[in-house]
Parts: structure tokens; sequence; C-alpha cells
């Protein structure tokens, strides 16, 4: 093996040794409780995640009621699903929006750097880019085609900027061939970048 | 206005030197010992043992001293190295932990690593 990776190995080792003496000492002086680290941990792996945007498309792809509700009263329909993460400030003011055939919906956010995090997640890094937002009000079709999603001039691009006072999110067009798929199926398919309108959700691969 | 302290304290370093790795909106953990101290540290702030804003500092202080160095040949960035520096020298500026403490507290066989 290279110098230089063994190098990195021993330096992995020694990390993960100072942490795991470190986690022992304040556990056994009381100052950490054993499960502390896992509580703290499961507000981002399953209380407020992506995962939960990922639900409400899926749900709005297969029940053309509930979308209706999720446009007209975006927090409503959200309770509806019962999150056990819905119910903070940050969940109240949210509103989708939903790409169709004439429309593609663009979320950014020129002030600060609002954003949907109990359906969202972590925003991605060029998010707070000031580019971006700028860019984003500017140009919005050259910074989707930069992205990779090349939006036809037929089709109108509406920019959406969050606000401490509505943050927005998109519900995507379902891909083409997915009629078979459930609705988990289905959520495993978006990602955030398409619930903000970056990205497409891609057809289903063949099993 | 946050009412969860977790989605705060992640937020204050979004867009900042001290942002933490993430994909597709989770936090990305390479390694269990990464997500130990990121969790410890957000544990500890949130029990109120050291003021969230008091550790970014720490952290940030402790890339910009990678930063500073980097040209003396090491190359490697590992942002949770960076963490633990900074966890360790908030716990010892707060005293919670005495200098040396953690080494005694390693064992034989951990501390020659």
């Amino acid at each position: 093996m290279p110098a230089l990776f063994e190098y990195d190995e021993n330096r992995e080792a020694a990390s993960a040794a100072k942490v795991r003496a470190l986690e022992a000492l304040l556990i056994k002086k009381g100052v950490l409780g054993s499960d502390a680290v896992d509580a703290v941990l499961r507000h981002f792996e399953t209380v407020a995640g992506p995962f939960n945007g990922a639900r409400i498309v899926a749900r709005a792809w297969l029940d053309s009621d509930y979308k209706r509700r999720l446009l007209d009263d975006t927090p409503k329909a959200i309770a509806e699903l019962h999150f056990p993460g819905m119910d903070g400030a940050e969940g109240e003011h949210m509103k989708a929006v939903a790409n169709s055939e004439s429309v593609h919906n663009l979320v950014i956010c020129t002030q600060c750097s609002c954003y949907p995090w109990p359906v969202l997640g972590l925003p991605p890094y060029w998010y707070k880019d000031p580019v971006f937002r700028a860019r984003g009000v500017r140009e919005p079709r050259a910074v989707l085609r930069e992205f990779g999603v090349p939006i036809s001039a037929k089709k109108e691009v509406k920019v959406w900027d969050s606000s401490a006072q509505i943050r927005w999110f998109v519900i995507p067009e379902r891909p083409a061939h997915s009629e078979h798929l459930t609705e988990a199926q289905l959520a495993a398919l978006v990602t955030p970048e398409a619930m903000m309108g970056v990205a497409l959700v891609p057809a289903p691969t063949a099993a | 206005m946050f009412t969860r302290f977790e989605e705060y304290a992640a937020t204050q370093m979004l867009g900042q030197p001290d942002s933490p790795p993430r994909s597709e909106g989770k936090l990305l953990f390479r390694e269990e010992w990464q997500r130990t101290v990121f969790g410890m540290a957000l544990a500890l702030s949130k029990e109120g043992h050291f003021e969230w804003e008091d550790f970014r500092q720490q952290l940030i202080s402790a890339i910009a001293t990678w930063e500073n160095e980097a040209c003396g040949g090491d190359i490697t960035w590992d942002y949770y190295e960076h963490y633990t520096i900074a966890l360790i020298a908030i716990l010892e500026q707060c005293g919670m932990l005495d200098p040396g403490e953690l080494e005694r507290q390693m064992t034989p066989e951990d501390a020659s690593k």
C-alpha cells in the first residue's frame, strides 16, 4: 500500500480512538448521557429531512385530491401525514407549487437562506451562494440549464423566493413509466434537488 | 426563529467556513466516529454546557489554522478532525476537560496510534 494511504489510515484510527475516549470520559463524568448522541442525531436521521418531502410528493402523485389539498393549504395537507417533525415553526409556513407540462418552478432565497428543513433536510452548499441567488432571479433558465435541466421555451419558468414568511417547495412532475410503483418506491425517486426545482425526477430503471 | 436546537445549530453553520459535509439533504458521515463527535458537540451545547456560537468559533479557528499551515505538507482535509480539535478546545475552555485528561483516558493501545 502506498505510504500516503497508510498514513491516512493511522490518522483515521487515531481520530476514532480520540473520539471514543472522549465520549467514554464525558459519560463517566456524567455530562453526556449514554444515548445523547443518538437522540440528537435522530432529529436529522428520522424526524426532519428530505425523506418527509419525498413522501409528500409520492402521495401527491398517487392521489390527485391530496395534491389539490397540498397546493391549497400546504401545512394542513402535510399535517394529514402525521410527521413527528412538523410541529415546529419551520413547518408552518410552507407552500407547495407543482411542476406541470406548462410550468417549471424554481425555489431560491435571495435574502438569507430560508429553507423548508422538515421536508428537504439540509440545503446544498450552493444554496447560500450569492451568485446562485442573484442569477436564479435574473436568468433562471440559464441556471437551470447548468443544472442539467433545460426548459423548453414554451414552458413558463416561475421563480419563488423563500423567506421567513413562506418557504416554498416543488412537487416535481411524476416520471414516465412509474405507474407500477408503490408510494415508497416513488418516494425513493424524489431528491431534495427535484423539490427545489433544480432537477427532474428520472424515470425508474427497469427492475 | 427556530424552535429546535438541532436546526438552529446546523443552520448557523451553513454557508460558513464550518459548514458540515452533507449529501442529498442529509449529514454525511464516512465513519462512525464522525457521527459520534458531531452528535456530542450538539448534545453538550443543547444541554447548555457551552454556547453553540463559542464552539463554532473554535471550529472556524481550527479550520483557519489548518488552512494557514496547509502549505507545510499536510494537504489532507478532514472536516471532522478539526471538529474534534474544536470540541476538545471548547471543553477545556469551559473547564469540563483538563489538559492531558483525554490522553490519560485513552488506552495504551489507542494512545500509541
